[in-house]
């Protein structure tokens, strides 16, 4: 595991999560920042900040991202969702095409 | 990609690590130095569920880490000792906005 094969994700707290690219690629945005050609800072910084997703649902979406690489290699488990967070999780899967 | 992975908290960052249950706590900490350049002997993880030091020469599996679980990270301090275990909630600074005291600026 290298430094450069990482992003850092920052949630509208300012707390860091830091995960396997592959695993952020699971979305749709985070990998157009990730692979467009130049301009965009996050893609040179491996750092993408998002100021409208709060901590607890950013860390439920890394989460996910792991949940979605195991599942694709055939391991069938449960994604466990709690009740409360299901409306803003679904509103942030939305924005990152998730 | 790997069967597991954990997450490695340290105040208000996580990392979330790849690892398979035969992989020793030593090598665990070699993927953390990659990532935060602090020497694995400066390193110290605690099993968060239980509150257990993480013995190097033991594998994930043999300390029962499951996929998921999160573990502490402590490094050492400028004098020698440990710090302690501090991972900081979202809920411990997110105050609501009509709390008392809330307007202090």
């Amino acid at each position: 595991m290298k430094k450069e094969d990482t992003v850092k994700l920052i949630s509208a707290e300012g707390f860091e999560f830091i995960i396997d690219k592959k695993a952020a690629m699971v979305s749709q945005t985070i990998r157009n920042m990730l692979t467009s050609p130049g301009s965009f800072a996050e893609t040179e910084h491996g750092e993408v900040t998002f100021p409208e997703i709060s901590t607890t649902i950013l860390e439920k979406i890394c989460q996910y991202f792991y949940w979605s690489l195991q599942y694709a290699s055939g391991k069938e488990t449960e994604f466990h969702i709690e009740p409360e967070i299901t409306l803003e999780l679904m509103m942030a899967a939305n924005y990152l095409h998730t | 990609m790997q069967a597991m992975y954990i997450r490695v908290k340290r105040n208000k960052t996580t990392y979330f690590i790849q690892c398979d249950p035969t992989e020793t706590i030593l090598q665990l900490k070699e993927k953390l130095y990659n990532l935060i350049d602090q020497p694995v002997n400066d390193q110290r993880l605690i099993l968060m569920l239980v509150g257990d030091v993480l013995e190097d020469s033991k594998s994930l599996a043999d300390q029962k880490i499951e996929n998921d679980a999160v573990v502490a990270l402590a490094l050492r301090k400028d004098d020698n000792q440990f710090e302690d275990v501090n991972i900081v909630k979202p809920n411990d600074f997110y105050q609501p906005r009509d709390s008392e005291g809330g307007a202090n600026w």
